[in-house]
């Protein structure tokens, strides 16, 4: 596109009081460019400006005002390319003049003399006049074929609800249950936890309802005794095989190479060939990923709906509690079964069980831990199932000893209503030991509200086992990716199909596959009914987006996607392994291809890239390496005592956003800074900091979110990647007779603002001690 | 450490206490508020929250021999800070109700006085008692149940013979006594055997004369209502209470010179107005009336404190007395002689109802809360 340049500049929220304005100008007017200010840019008469400006064939604005983050919808001209220059928030409100003077008009004669925050804003709109140039507006990604149909792998509650809510949505649904029947779990309890107000009783089991009201769902094809054998393609147009369980065919998904298997006798790692032929052996009588199914059907998403399986407890670690040698110690699963089938029994002699504890924790008062997978839902399956022994037997007692009782919600009533029960006998402890005694069994426990030692007699007593999900014990999607049929890193989640600890629900680590009901998290039909509507409308948005060639989550409706120069690939590969969603399939020679519709724009690809020859319309290493450039260096022969120039590339997601609350909270750090949010410290090229030090700046600093195990990356990789390539830099930079240390990352999360001048000025302070950087000037 | 106990919860213990005003025990979620609220909580064991899982654990043997449940005056602080609405204060009220029929032989009578259907029969008894008895008078000869007595200047005597009255009243007040010694004596008993238990006191055995010793230490503390003082929620109980209990002193000592006046110095009332002891008599039945009045008055003003059909059984009586004593003597100096004696009669039949329901209704407490504060005296509790 031909492009007109045109910078405008704000004066108002305090950014007219804190800078030359004129000066400011004069920077874009010495590149030829057109400047207009003004006193309220966002105001109406302000818009008509930029309006009427665009009308006259402006399509590439420098906004200079305030932070991105604000008035984004203000600001957005469509057709136009805009870059915001953070003055307000970057510039005036971080760096008070009580703090960083201007100049007195003597002081000005003074050449020898510099206003910072003048200095800073300078650089900001140059390095915007850089990027402008650099970057292109976004064309959408389009598929070739796109399909709206969507496929639920579940036919519990999750799988069912998730198949009516999308069919009443309008779309076309297919829901594949491994077993004969639908109903899931759900349809082996005796009685359910309350769905509505008051939440305090029982009721029915209504899975029977969902299941008719599917079965009759003209839009939804039912198949039972199904599972997935391969989800290849990506969304919009992932080509589905399914099967018979436990059917071996040649469209089973194929297994990456163990990491044992990818090295030769010696230990060294084998060459490509080699490693494909060690492939190829390994999966043999399977399709290669890449091989499309001819007879797949096509969908546009899944739902991932697969549920949980009873945690198996391991008898030899649950040894006091007699689990394992006792029959009437038994799990709540097999509690569960005995009370569908009847009155509630002893599985060693039939008889009446007529008093039953309940064990929540079984820690021995060692630690308060519960059962390995349990949580509030297996507390309140304890209060439900208590409640069964007192629906039998008029005297029936039923005592739960907890550590934790979780009734989280309105679930709070149902606890009230257990405990009102005459015969619920409820405390906090550490259960001891179980142990037979006479015709029944005793339970001990310590550490009680009662006292503490104290036993009950019980006949049965019931473990408040756990919820495993199913993604822990196989891949159930099975994903024809190159990086493997399962979620990747899934351990960090325990196994649970997640991507997020706090936010990001239904999204799994692989884009269009949706993720509800227990294999997400352990959770009560309630919960479950509601994760389900979450799941099938992020399945539709997924198919909707990808039809609009746009991102789906966490950036979406970005029209941009990375573009590869294949010419220049040298398939090593790095791109394909790094990228945290798996987009990338590489071929047989290594070479990568792209699922445009599986990324998320993160750019870890591009940050990985040692050809750099990946890139987004508007995000890629020259726009970056070109603002990086544009930042003016000061060296001794401008001034008598240069300040220092420090690059700082910022997570746009939680650390840019910090930066600017520290702003608006009237905090400052040091003005020698020079900021560029980048898409995710993952999209980091080394390249960037390389040209950083190699035209003299003095540092290098990284900020972007927390990592490892509760990590807060929205691409779960990136900081740690990032982390990862920042310390193989400190070889380079000893090439280059540059210290490590002026190189660093940081952590912050989105509510530590406050922290952030700390951070900001002690690694200025460091580098300050280093001194300057010796290629200044060059 | 000490062996393990073997709880044995008792699921009828539950109902029952709940039956008796402590329908809010099963709320408790021991957070122990009241423990921090509750003056009378030992540093570290923590009361009433001990005392309110045992009561939802139906864990009888654990709260009815307990001491402590006595020590509580009801003062409502707990209840009004209880986050979960669990009233700790009306369920200890409740477990001392249980306690009382526990204790009180035979047990029947216990559930009978604490429950309203059985009223009636219990107001019953003492109405055909006395007509029976004076019919029985009437038959031998002894004009002790008139009906239609003439005179100028009458008063109860003249329908229904002080003699006769006495007859029946001193035995039913010296069972009432028996039957609270017994009780008594298992009371102590198992208090002290729960505070070994427990480890609340150093004390093997009950010494005697320790004991008495320390029930004189006690009393003025009763008499002067110093637990009630330092009350917070319910501080202006104490007067009311304090109204009652010497309105009944006084009664009590009114009834006892007249018993003797009548008795041994053969002197027939009615007593001039101008007589001391009428005086005491008089400021006592208006004592025991305005005292209730205010309890009452207190009770309906209190909505967050449960009120409970033992309370208002005991209010109701109290009441009832005072008002009908004050009654028949106004009427009586007024004249309408017809409308006294049948006052008289109401009078009589709340007087023998509290005589005999006495060990068995929340007026008992004055007898148990005495023993055990006087114990916990003794054992120096900790």
């Amino acid at each position: 596109m031909d492009k007109k340049y045109g910078v405008y500049i704000c004066k108002g929220c305090g950014i007219g009081e804190s800078l030359d304005i004129e000066a400011l100008g004069d920077v874009a007017k010495e590149e030829g460019l057109g400047v207009k200010t003004h006193d309220i840019l966002c105001g109406k008469d302000g818009i008509d400006l930029l309006k009427k400006e665009i009308a006259d064939g402006v399509n590439a604005l420098s906004i200079c005002a305030c932070s991105r983050r604000v008035m984004f919808d203000v600001f957005r001209f469509d057709g136009c390319i805009v870059d915001r220059v953070n003055l307000r928030e970057g510039v005036a409100w971080s760096h008070p003049r009580s703090e960083f003077p201007a100049l007195t008009e003597e002081e000005k004669e003074d050449e020898d003399k510099f206003d910072r925050v003048q200095m800073m804003a300078e650089d900001y709109l140059k390095m915007s006049m850089a990027r402008l140039e650099k970057v292109d507006l976004p064309e959408p990604f389009k598929l070739d074929s796109l399909s709206n149909k969507i496929l639920i792998i579940g036919g519990g509650v999750a799988g069912l609800t998730a198949a009516e809510d999308i069919a009443k949505a309008g779309y076309e649904v297919t829901l594949v249950e491994k077993e004969d029947a639908l109903g899931g779990k759900a349809a082996t309890w005796r009685k359910q936890l309350p769905l509505e107000d008051p939440y305090e009783t029982l009721i029915a089991p209504m899975v029977q309802d969902k299941i008719q009201a599917v079965e009759s769902n003209a839009r939804i094809t039912v198949k039972t005794n199904t599972v997935v054998a391969r989800i290849a393609g990506q969304p919009g147009d992932f080509t589905v095989t399914l099967k018979k369980p436990g059917e071996k065919i040649e469209f089973d998904v194929p297994f990456p190479l163990p990491d044992e298997m990818k090295v030769d006798e010696k230990g060294k790692e084998l060459d490509v060939e080699k490693l494909h032929e060690k492939y190829l052996e390994y999966n043999e009588g399977r399709q290669d990923i890449l091989q499309t199914d001819p007879n797949g059907e096509k969908y546009g998403a899944v739902v991932l709906a697969a549920g949980w399986r009873p945690d198996e407890p391991v008898a030899e670690e649950l040894a006091h509690l007699g689990f394992g040698t006792i029959e009437d110690v038994i799990t709540n699963t097999k509690f569960e079964e005995i009370a569908a089938a009847g009155k509630i029994v002893r599985p060693s002699d039939g008889k009446a069980a007529q008093s039953v504890v309940f064990i929540q924790s079984p820690g021995k008062g060692d630690d308060d831990a519960d059962f390995d997978y349990a949580g509030s839902v297996t507390s309140l399956v304890a209060l439900k199932q208590a409640k069964y022994v007192r629906e039998d037997y008029t005297d029936g007692k039923a005592y739960v000893f907890y550590q934790h009782m979780r009734t989280p919600g309105l679930n709070e009533n149902f606890y009230k209503s257990a405990q009102q029960d005459p015969g619920i006998f409820m405390t906090k402890g550490d259960v001891i030991s179980v142990a037979k005694n006479g015709g029944g069994l005793v339970v001990e426990a310590d550490n009680t509200l009662l006292g503490e030692k104290v036993q009950v007699k019980a006949d049965m007593v019931v473990l408040g086992t756990g919820m495993v999900p199913v993604t822990k014990d196989e891949p159930v999607v099975n994903l024809a990716y190159r990086q493997g049929p399962a979620f990747r890193d899934n351990a960090l989640f325990d196994e649970y199909a997640d991507s997020n600890f706090i936010c990001f629900p239904y999204e799994t680590q692989r884009t269009g596959i949706y993720a509800c009901g227990a294999v997400r998290r352990s959770m009560t039909v309630e919960e479950t009914i509601e994760d389900a509507a979450g799941a099938a409308l992020k399945a539709i948005q997924a198919i909707e987006s990808s039809s609009r060639g746009i991102a789906v989550h966490p950036r979406s409706g970005d029209m941009t996607y990375p573009d590869f120069f294949f010419q220049r690939c040298t398939q090593c590969k790095r791109c394909t392994e790094e990228c945290p969603f798996g987009a990338l399939d590489d071929d047989e020679k290594g070479t990568p291809k792209p699922n445009p519709t599986r990324c998320r724009r993160c750019g870890t690809c591009m940050g990985a890239c040692p050809e750099r020859i990946i890139g987004f319309a508007d995000y890629n290493i020259d726009s970056i390496g070109s603002q990086v450039k544009a930042i003016g260096v000061p060296s001794e022969d401008d001034y008598d005592e240069p300040p220092l120039r420090i690059l700082g590339l910022v997570c746009e997601n939680d650390a840019y956003p910090a930066l600017d609350i520290l702003a608006m909270n009237k905090l400052s750090y040091s003005a020698d800074v020079r900021l560029i949010p980048v898409r995710c410290l993952g999209s980091v090229n080394v390249i960037w900091i390389k040209d950083a030090l190699s035209q003299g700046m003095d540092g290098v600093f990284l900020l972007g979110c927390k990592h490892g195990d509760d990590y807060q990356c929205h691409f779960v990789k990136g900081s740690e990647l990032a982390e990862i390539r920042m310390k193989k830099i400190g070889d380079a930079l000893a090439s280059l007779a540059l210290e490590e240390e002026r190189v660093a990352q940081f952590q912050i999360a989105i509510d530590e603002y406050d922290k952030a001048p700390e951070i900001i000025n002690k690694f200025v302070e460091e580098v300050e001690e280093l001194g300057p950087n010796p290629f200044k000037g060059f | 450490m000490a062996e393990a106990k073997i709880l044995e919860p008792d699921v009828g213990f539950v109902k029952e206490v709940v039956g008796l005003g402590g329908e809010t025990l099963k709320k408790c979620f021991q957070c122990a508020t009241c423990s921090v609220a509750c003056k009378i909580s030992p540093e570290n064991k923590p009361y009433p929250r001990k005392e309110m899982i045992a009561a939802s654990w139906g864990l009888k043997d654990q709260l009815v021999n307990n001491a402590d449940i006595w020590l509580c005056h009801n003062c409502g602080d707990c209840t009004t800070l209880c986050p979960r609405g669990a009233a700790p204060g009306d369920v200890l009220g409740a477990v001392r109700a249980y306690a009382i029929s526990e204790y009180a032989t035979p047990k029947v009578m216990g559930k009978m006085v604490n429950d309203p259907k059985s009223l009636p029969l219990l107001l019953g008894i003492p109405a055909v008692l006395i007509l029976v008895v004076g019919l029985l008078f009437n038959i031998v000869g002894l004009d002790w149940l008139n009906f239609n007595p003439v005179g100028d200047q009458l008063w109860g005597d003249d329908y229904i013979a002080n003699y006769m009255v006495d007859i029946i009243m001193v035995p039913t007040f010296f069972a009432a006594i028996g039957v609270f010694a017994l009780g008594l004596k298992r009371f102590i008993g198992d208090m002290h055997a729960n505070a070994l238990a427990d480890g609340k006191t150093a004390k093997a055995t009950i010494d005697p004369r320790g004991f008495v010793q320390a029930l004189i230490k006690v009393a003025p503390t009763i008499m002067k209502h110093n637990q009630f003082s330092d009350c917070g929620e319910n501080k202006e109980r104490a007067t009311a209470h304090m109204m009652v209990l010497f309105g009944f002193i006084a009664l009590f000592i009114v009834t006892g010179c007249f018993f003797f006046a009548e008795w041994v110095l053969h002197i027939d009332g009615p007593y001039r107005q101008i007589n001391p002891v009428k005086w005491l008599g008089n400021v006592g039945g208006i004592a025991l009336i305005i005292g209730t009045g205010l309890m009452i008055a207190n009770r309906m003003k209190k909505t967050d404190q449960l009120s409970s059909y033992k309370d208002w059984y005991l209010l109701g009586l109290v009441m009832g007395l005072g008002v009908t004593g004050m009654l028949t003597e106004m009427i009586r100096l007024g004249g309408m002689y017809d409308l006294m004696a049948v006052i008289y009669y109401v009078h009589l039949i709340l007087v023998w109802a509290l005589f005999a329901y006495t060990p068995y209704s929340k007026l008992a407490h004055l007898v148990y809360r005495t023993a055990a504060m006087a114990y916990n005296e003794y054992a120096e509790r900790k």
